[in-house]
């Protein structure tokens, strides 16, 4: 037996001696863990632009979710969603848990949890200035802010979540007026950092011309302000964060910070381009914009006519988006024709009228209409303006927010396609935030 | 029968060294029914290790102690018998009758031992190489199983040359990890992996799963295989450990056999065809009109007076694949050294022109001894195989998929190129399918080695004790290379991405390694214990690369030749080990019992170096074995009960929470958003108790097996969705208890048995059902198995079956249907008729179960269903069928030569009749490939086929 006793040591050392599993790391990507300690600055740029290549994912649906509701515009895809649901086909409601809600929510809050890393990283990192830092501050909470307002403006009265630095224990959905708040303390925050602050990072072309600077910075921020403000008809606010801003009643109103998009590897195309002629995926303009348009107003240019009318769904449109030359086209986040109608519609509502037909000229003569030689009342300033936000934003995603803003996101004032479709004034909350 | 296992127990019993006391000498002959020789007889002294193997006249001499013995004679396929031989009765003529009910049949049950079937207290499925290739010449080994076995349903993922299968083993058993089984062959724990080809980037489809890859079981030739073994669950497959939670599928290749040497020669010469065509609305000027409009009416009519109205579901589905499979086998040896060797090629053509699938396959399986006590057994098996499978399923909005596109394509719009060759724009869908059909592919190619070598020594040997050590080790490397291909001419390419191509080099390599002592001692009072202990270590490496480009240079299909490339690289090793002991008693074949352990730690675990325990413990008592039986009729009666516990680790990654790539402008970035990793994972565990009866009536000639079970998933590891305001997608929870439990009945009786004519016959019925027995959440959708609520989707609910549907109602999620079958029955008939016709059937019923068919939302959609399916309220659709899934004839001619000494030609088919309400192409459908919960959901698949083939077989 002695052999037997030599192998069944052999095998119990074999057993026992044999293998030892390593501890595991993840072979395919950085981790947040390490994120978290004494990052320095190198690795902190990789959140901003993270951040900032983010949030254009999923903006095609953020457009093309809210244009629908407000009939700007159709989708034309293989989803019977995008015609069925957000048109309230035959009694349908919204979906808490369908793409055209999930996918921007989703997106927008990876770019917030981008930005709550960085914020979280700062106190920990190495070898970043007091400045420096102060300019990671200054642009996260901007960043924050922009996507905060982004869906606090398609769930509007449902209010949206605030507080949401620990996966583990979320804050509660804050009321539209304490999400403004929020919005309105982390804008001025980041303003105060970009005052002192220094950029150890190099934000994208998008933000040439001066943008990429903590001033130039901090001049968008206003503008995103005086946008928040506008949502939120604090328009004396508007007027004043207007002032910091980059508006220039004078200047290009093409002039603002663009999301910018590249064949580099990883990178993605602009999203909201549709190929000329292309069926099975276009984007359709309602023909209300194309009986409404004016005579010679140049934005008639954002429409392009299909050899063939089209029609799905029992919706039909004789024009296809031409907003975007080609894939790679930047997408502007604001520009000062933004700020120049924000001007027009603040100072109608502070009753500076005058201020207002001013502002006004500036958008109707760089579209091709001459003065505007209407009557100079409250109402009928309103209703020019809303008709320049209307043709100057088509397709950019505020036609839902002006329209609800001004009490006329509802069927006596949207055409309605057909009998049975219903115009909604708000997205629910996402199912799966379990409220 | 696990050849392997059984001849180390002959090989032990041959070199038994008897010792010298009282003892006399009995030879003898053994023959089959018809008189011919059986070598290799295994012939013992019943409760020793004194034994024999009859040789190549089927003569056997053997030494026997004492002064009267009980010899035991056995042999694969043939009823054993007993037969008292005294010095004065030493020359002995055995005729060994045919086993029907494969009572002899070796069962693997242990990692290092097998238990005869009659002796089995599981009820394991066994399909031997005549019931899985000779009724008729199969594509996949997966796919030759369905309706042969009890408890394991197949779902095709895709008709596509070359498969795309889905087995689900008693029901479901995980939601996050793998549900399709682990197989190994000749001890090789090789890959079932399907490989996506990154054609997603391209069409649009929302993740791997929706591309319908081909799993990589399609290697594997079919007609290498001698016997596939199940375990279907945690009971049979627990010393299999941490991996086993889906069941356990163990595949044995063919061996040579001393004697003459055997040359097999095979050409098949087939054809593919569409199963059904589901039909194209047929429209009048009015109704086109009322449809799309006045514009489209006149279209319309101008297409009908040039006589151009298509039919593109033909146009597309509508070719004749033609198949030949070539195959040649030889096979022989001597005493010392026996071998087989295949060699292989099967070419075979889609329904869809350029679809295709071609595979060239080669083994040689080499045992050998070494010595009297040292036996080692090599089997090698290269394979090169290709695919071409075109682009179905899913997709959003990349114009290739055929179904999807055609859902939405009008007959009267001619999409065929111009006399300059320019294929016109689609312009009712994102692409035309004659122009992808035509220019584009989607290709994979693998190139894949498996090997296993094992080894039996045995160290020491009395006529009561037998002690041996056996080691095996195993790899299986894949080299998987895809090819996707989109021209910048392509409808929703030109201004937008320019084209496509995509390149896959996918690695992958297992390898594992296992060493058992076993020690084998029979008492005096005819108990025989075995006993062994062992470890195993398992090393699965996988590095998948996908290279993509666009902005193509135009007509350029290099990847270099592009304006714009991406690269992917996902890169992932596990590492197993563990260590099994078990203990198996057998009192006289009465009354078997198994007790055994194993002990496993996974790197998949939050503590890679933590032992998890599987137990398992099983019994089974042979009634009619005892000497109080008296129902001499039934010879079998044997009661069984059989517990055991199996895991499944999480899948890999689950442990980390890692932050994603990406770029804006050439800078590069991270980003949150994805799983919310958990370092302290561990892995769901499957408890299973299985009971059932054995009867066997009349010699076998008719038998009965019921067995029913209980498994309890508990544990389920799962990715549940957080909210998404966090910033990440999911998380994993283990907080989910799940119930299968089912019947499983197997009837297996000879209707007719005369010379002339013999009819053998076999009925498989089996259910499952399952439970959602906790649930720490609320309900829920799980990620990634269907299209969400509002189209109709899985829905995880305490109290509910797993595989319920839900969608949308009035107030919230309502139940729309499940597709879980009520049941199903195969039955399987063999005919012979004299001495040279055999003739051969499978059908398939399974009853409910059902299908979300959103092809035909699509098709509604598009204005293409047919009118027939007008009435049909939503899209849930009862699957039910009754097939005709396999049917074959065969001749074999009577001796004319003697060169050849077997000449058979046959006809077969597969799928030639199906029977069901089903409204598409094929009820057997899955959109979501092969893992987790994906069955049930259509969304224009690659139709299914049937196959008719002509087949010639020579023997020298």
């Amino acid at each position: 037996m002695k052999n037997i006793n030599l192998i069944i040591s052999t095998l119990c050392l074999l057993v026992l001696g044999a293998c030892t599993i390593d501890e595991q790391f993840d072979p395919n990507a950085p981790s947040v863990s390490a994120i978290l300690s004494e990052a320095e600055p190198n690795e902190l740029d990789l959140l901003v632009y993270g951040a900032e290549a983010r949030m254009r994912t999923a903006w095609d649906t953020y457009i093309t979710s809210t244009g629908t509701v407000a009939r700007e515009l159709y989708l034309f895809d293989a989803d019977p969603r995008n015609t069925e649901d957000l048109l309230g086909k035959e009694g349908r409601s919204l979906d808490n848990n369908t793409f055209y809600l999930t996918a921007p929510w989703g997106t927008r809050y990876q770019v917030v949890k981008n930005v709550n890393l960085l914020l979280e990283a700062l106190p920990n990192s190495q070898g970043a200035s007091e400045a420096e830092l102060a300019g990671y501050r200054g642009y996260a909470r901007t960043v924050k802010a922009l996507m905060f307002l982004q869906e606090l403006m398609r769930l509007n009265d449902n209010g949206i979540r605030v507080d949401v630095a620990n996966p583990e224990n979320l804050g509660p959905f804050v009321s539209k007026a304490e999400a403004f708040n929020e919005i309105f303390t982390l804008l001025d925050e980041a303003y105060e950092d970009l005052q002192n602050g220094e950029f150890h990072f190099q934000l994208t072309d998008g933000y040439g011309g001066g943008f990429e600077t903590p001033e130039g910075y901090a001049e968008f921020n206003r503008a995103i302000a005086a946008r928040a403000a506008t949502y939120a008809e604090q328009y004396g606010n508007a007027l004043s964060y207007l002032e910091d801003s980059f508006l220039d009643l004078d200047g290009d109103i093409t002039v603002g910070p663009e999301m910018i998009f590249s064949t580099a590897s990883g990178d993605v195309l602009n999203p909201v381009f549709k190929i000329p002629g292309q069926s099975g995926d276009q984007i359709i303009v309602h023909n209300s914009y194309i009986e409404d348009i004016r005579e010679g107003d140049t934005r008639l240019s954002k429409f392009r006519p299909r050899v063939d009318a089209t029609s799905q769904d029992g919706l039909n449109g004789t024009h296809e988006t031409a907003l975007y030359g080609s894939a790679l086209d930047p997408i502007d986040i604001i520009r000062n024709e933004e700020l120049i109608l924000i001007y027009a519609e603040a100072s109608i509502q502070e009753g500076n009228l005058d201020d207002a037909v001013t502002a006004l000229n500036v958008i109707r003569n760089a579209h091709g209409l001459g003065d505007y030689d209407g009557d100079v009342n409250r109402d009928a300033l309103i209703e020019e303006m809303l008709y320049n936000r209307r043709y100057s934003f088509w397709g950019e995603g505020h036609r839902m927010f002006d329209l609800r803003r001004y009490g006329l996101l509802n069927a006596d004032n949207l055409p309605i396609d057909r009998p049975g479709d219903q115009v909604f004034q708000q997205f629910p909350i996402p199912l799966n935030e379990n409220q | 029968m696990n050849y392997s296992t059984k001849f180390s127990m002959l090989l032990a019993l041959l070199f038994t060294t008897a010792t010298a006391m009282a003892q006399f000498n009995v030879t003898g002959n053994v023959t089959d029914g018809s008189g011919e020789p059986l070598i290799g007889v295994s012939i013992i002294v019943k409760g020793s290790t004194t034994g024999t193997v009859s040789d190549f006249n089927g003569d056997f001499n053997l030494n026997v102690k004492g002064e009267r013995a009980v010899l035991l004679f056995s042999y694969t396929g043939f009823a054993s018998q007993e037969i008292e031989a005294t010095p004065d009765n030493n020359r002995l003529n055995v005729i060994l009758e045919e086993d029907i009910a494969d009572l002899e049949e070796v069962v693997v049950t242990g990692l290092a031992s097998g238990v005869k079937r009659s002796n089995l207290a599981n009820n394991v499925s066994t399909i031997s190489s005549q019931e899985l290739t000779e009724v008729t010449t199969q594509q996949t080994i997966d796919g030759a199983l369905y309706g042969k076995m009890t408890g394991v349903n197949i779902i095709s993922s895709s008709g596509a040359p070359g498969g795309g299968i889905a087995m689900r083993l008693r029901g479901i058993s995980s939601l996050s990890g793998n549900n399709q089984p682990l197989f190994i062959i000749d001890g090789v724990y090789i890959s079932n992996a399907e490989i996506p080809s990154g054609l997603r980037f391209a069409s649009g489809a929302n993740s791997g799963s929706e591309e319908n890859a081909s799993n990589r079981l399609a290697d594997l030739n079919p007609e290498d295989i001698e016997s596939i073994e199940v375990l279907k669950g945690a009971s049979a497959a627990a010393i299999y450990g941490t991996r086993a939670n889906a069941g356990v599928v163990i595949i044995t290749t063919k061996q040579g056999q001393a004697g003459k040497t055997k040359v097999r020669f095979e050409q098949d010469f087939g054809v593919n065809t569409i199963q059904r065509f589901v039909g194209r609305r047929q429209y009048t000027a009015a109704e086109v009109e009322e449809a799309f409009g006045p514009d489209e009416r006149a279209r319309f009519e101008r297409a009908v007076a040039d006589g151009e109205v298509f039919d593109y579901e033909q146009e597309i589905y509508g070719n004749d694949g033609f198949i030949t499979d070539s195959r040649m086998s030889i096979s022989g040896g001597n005493e010392k050294t026996t071998f087989y060797f295949n060699t292989s090629y099967r070419d075979e053509e889609g329904i869809i022109e350029n679809t295709g699938f071609e595979r060239f396959s080669m083994r040689l399986n080499v045992d050998h001894r070494i010595s009297d006590r040292v036996r080692i057994g090599i089997n090698s098996n290269y394979i090169n195989s290709f695919a071409s499978r075109s682009f179905t399923g899913n997709e959003n909005e990349g114009g290739l998929s055929y179904g999807y596109n055609l859902a939405f394509t009008r007959d009267w719009v001619n999409l065929f190129p111009d006399e300059l060759g320019n294929y016109p724009t689609n312009p009712n869908a994102a692409g035309n399918p004659i122009f992808v059909r035509d220019n584009t592919w989607n290709e994979e190619r693998n190139n894949r080695f498996i090997s296993g070598a094992n080894m039996e020594v045995n160290l020491y040997q009395t006529d009561r004790t037998v002690f041996k050590l056996t080691g095996n080790v195993g790899i299986d490397f894949l080299m998987n290379e895809t090819s996707v291909y989109v021209p910048e001419t392509h409808q929703a390419q030109a201004g937008g991405t320019n084209g496509f191509i995509g390149e896959g080099r996918n690695g992958l390599i297992n390898y594992n390694y296992q060493a058992f002592a076993v020690l084998d001692h029979y008492t005096e009072s005819n108990i025989n214990f075995n006993t062994q202990v062992g470890m195993t270590y398992l090393n699965f490496d996988r590095d998948l690369v996908l290279n993509r480009a666009s902005q193509l240079i135009p007509g350029q299909t290099n990847l270099e030749n592009a304006g714009a490339q991406q690269i992917s690289q996902a890169l992932a090793t596990e590492e197993d080990f563990g260590i099994v002991a078990q203990e198996q008693i057998n009192w006289d074949d009465k009354i078997i019992g198994t007790l055994g352990i194993r002990f496993d730690k996974s790197s998949l675990n939050g503590a890679p170096n933590e032992f998890f325990a599987f137990p398992r413990a099983s019994l089974a008592v042979n009634v009619a074995n005892f000497d109080f039986w008296s129902i001499n009729s039934m010879n079998q009666f044997k009661l069984r009960v059989a517990y055991g516990e199996t895991g499944s680790s999480a899948s890999f990654g689950s442990l980390f929470t890692t932050l994603l790539p990406v770029n804006i402008g050439g800078q590069v970035g991270i980003r949150s958003g994805g799983s919310l990793g958990d370092p302290n994972l561990e892995p769901e565990t499957s408890q299973e108790l299985e009971f059932g009866a054995d009867i066997g009536i009349l010699n076998n000639k008719l038998n009965l097996g019921v067995t029913y079970y209980i498994r309890d998933v508990e544990s389920l590891l799962y990715p549940f969705d957080i909210p998404s305001s966090t910033g990440w997608a999911d998380e994993s929870r283990n907080d989910f208890d799940l119930r299968n439990q089912g019947l499983e009945l197997q009837l297996g009786f000879t209707p007719v048995n005369r010379d002339k004519f013999q009819w053998n016959s076999t009925v498989n019925y089996w259910y499952n059902r399952s439970e959602v027995t906790r649930l720490g959440v609320p309900p829920f959708v799980p990620t990634g198995v269907a299209f969400g609520l509002g189209l109709g989707t899985f829905f995880v609910e305490e109290g509910e079956p797993i595989t319920q549907l839900k969608g949308n109602g009035a107030e919230g999620p309502e139940t729309i249907g499940d597709v879980e079958p009520d049941f199903q029955l195969g039955w399987f008939n063999q005919i012979k008729i004299g001495n040279n016709i055999d003739f051969t059937f499978l059908t398939h019923w399974k009853e409910g179960g059902d299908v979300l068919n959103l092809s035909r939302l699509l098709t509604n959609l598009g204005g293409t269903t047919p009118e027939e399916y007008d009435d049909l309220v939503g899209f849930v659709e009862d699957a039910s069928y009754f097939r005709l899934r396999e049917v074959g004839l065969y001749y074999t001619l009577p001796k004319f030569s003697n060169t050849i000494s077997r000449l058979r030609v046959g006809v077969s088919g597969r799928n030639l009749l199906t029977l069901t309400d089903y409204s598409s192409y094929d009820p057997e459908v899955s959109t979501k490939g092969t893992t987790g919960l994906s069955t049930g959901i259509e969304v224009t698949p690659f139709p299914s086929t049937r196959q008719a083939y002509f087949h010639v077989t020579a023997e020298f």
